[in-house]
């Protein structure tokens, strides 16, 4: 600290800094000086909200969208239900408009059109984010309800159980471990999509290193910190991911 | 127990099954034969709806199970099906792939459920896999435990759809053994095979299909001693 203040000191009076001295200055000034680490730490805690929350959207949206839509192609013919096809057209155009429009412009849209007189920029973030993964993750989990052994659903209606048990207790579940990696991912997509947030005034990490570097006037190490967490965060989520994954595969071999 | 009547099915362009008419009496041994392609597994998944017929009726004792009021699911729960890949569910073990169908349909208490299992794999000689998963079984215990699977909804019919096609041979003896043990028992059994001396032995009915019609319907000695369609003769000396 009293380092810090005697460096601060020289530097305002216009003398030279040795390189290490200025390191120390700017490493000190970006994340210690005022208790900025706080700042940060809660950008972090925000980034991981949201994150959570994006995903328990996006899956959720996910498989409702997977389901309805493999419902629908699953149909026997000359017994389309009408209602159906319909909730089904509109998914349909959910996953193309969604997948076909760039995150940062729906991020926009959501933020100054839709809902331009909120002030909770971080759960329209959260909204945003989750509708986005939402269609993403419709077409991973369509993917892995259809590669289920078509056997297996006959095998489970053939026991008289209707067709939502079926699909719920034993395709699903192998969907889902099917898919597994293809999900991991998209997730960690997601938590480095939050940090786009930061555009719309949601107030998590790189909020915290931009409102650092408007105090500082030094972008290198808020924005070199900032990549590092994510790094930490996706790397510790990865690992995380590959423990879950294990574990799923071994209940396949008892 | 089962009537077919001017059965039709056809996928496309192919007509599968073009006029079928059966009726099956309770603990007949049904086995259904035939070139392949000919429709026998298409007509048997006819029974119990898998394939959806495109004319004519099925009737299950009362009900006429391709009506569209009828809720097919209860007619499921009496009409049991084996497959020739098992379907096995691989992410419950060989208990609760048992169990999974009667506890969860409200048949039987999930205690009921696990003894009946245990009395059934003990009669298969199988009670020691009970928590295994699928995966770690061979293919004649798969195949023997979707058998048992398919008999603890008790169902009054049993549709074997080339149970012994998928296995090894040295398994096909263990799988055949429980099910002449099960037409011994008077169960009601429709079966697809290639295995003409189960059919000989076990069968009190042996249908030949083909053209989409049910060519031949006869007990199995007159079966392959006085065959009577010059096809049924040319593809048992085929198969034989």
């Amino acid at each position: 600290m009293e380092l810090y203040e005697q460096l601060a000191q020289m530097a305002r009076a216009g003398e030279e800094l040795s390189l290490w001295q200025e390191f120390y200055f700017k490493f000190f000034q970006a994340f210690l000086a005022n208790d900025r680490w706080l700042q940060y730490l809660e950008g972090v805690g925000t980034t991981l909200l949201v994150t959570a929350l994006a995903l328990a959207l996006g899956i959720l949206l996910g498989c409702v969208v997977a389901m309805i839509r493999v419902g629908h192609d699953q149909q026997r013919k000359g017994r389309k239900n009408p209602l159906l096809g319909a909730v089904n057209a509109v998914c349909q155009v959910y996953t193309t408009v969604i997948r076909g429009t760039p995150m940062m412009v729906q991020m926009l849209i959501m933020s100054m059109v839709i809902f331009s007189s909120s002030r909770n920029y971080t759960m329209v973030g959260v909204l945003t984010l989750g509708i986005n993964s939402g269609a993403y993750v419709a077409e991973i989990i369509r993917g892995g309800l259809m590669a289920v052994d078509a056997g297996q659903r006959e095998a489970g209606r053939s026991l008289g159980l209707g067709y939502i048990t079926t699909m719920l207790f034993i395709i699903v579940p192998q969907a889902i471990r099917a898919v597994l990696p293809a999900l991991g991912n998209e997730f960690i997509i997601l938590l480095k999509d939050t940090s786009l947030i930061t555009t719309i005034g949601g107030k998590e990490l790189l909020y915290a290193a931009k409102g650092v570097i408007n105090r500082t006037y030094e972008a290198m190490f808020p924005l070199l910190g900032t990549a590092l967490v994510y790094l930490t965060l996706v790397l510790f989520f990865s690992w995380l991911l590959g423990k879950l994954e294990r574990r799923l595969a071994q209940s396949d071999r008892g | 127990m089962i009537e077919v009547k001017h059965l039709r099915k056809s996928f496309g362009e192919n007509a599968v099954l073009r006029d079928i008419d059966l009726t099956v009496d309770k603990g007949d041994v049904v086995v259904l034969v035939g070139p392949s392609g000919c429709g026998k597994s298409t007509f048997l998944r006819c029974l119990n709806m898998l394939e959806e017929p495109d004319g004519g009726e099925v009737w299950f004792k009362d009900t006429q199970i391709n009506a569209p009021k009828t809720d097919i699911n209860l007619v499921r729960r009496k009409v049991g099906m084996v497959f020739q890949h098992f379907n096995l569910f691989p992410h419950m073990t060989v208990q609760k792939n048992i169990t999974f169908a009667p506890v969860r349909l409200g048949l039987m208490k999930p205690e009921q459920a696990d003894r009946r299992a245990m009395e059934l794999l003990a009669r298969i000689g199988l009670a020691d896999k009970a928590g295994s998963y699928p995966n770690m079984l061979s293919g004649g215990q798969k195949q023997r435990i979707a058998i048992v699977r398919a008999l603890a909804m008790e169902p009054e019919v049993l549709l074997f759809d080339e149970p012994t096609s998928a296995l090894d041979p040295e398994m096909v003896g263990e799988v055949l053994e429980l099910m002449k043990e099960l037409a011994r028992g008077g169960m009601t059994m429709l079966c697809v095979t290639h295995e003409m001396g189960f059919a000989r032995e076990v069968a009190n009915r042996i249908i030949f299909i083909d053209e989409g019609v049910i060519k031949v319907d006869k007990p199995p000695q007159a079966f392959f001693a006085d065959p009577g369609n010059e096809r049924l003769a040319s593809f048992l000396s085929k198969v034989l």
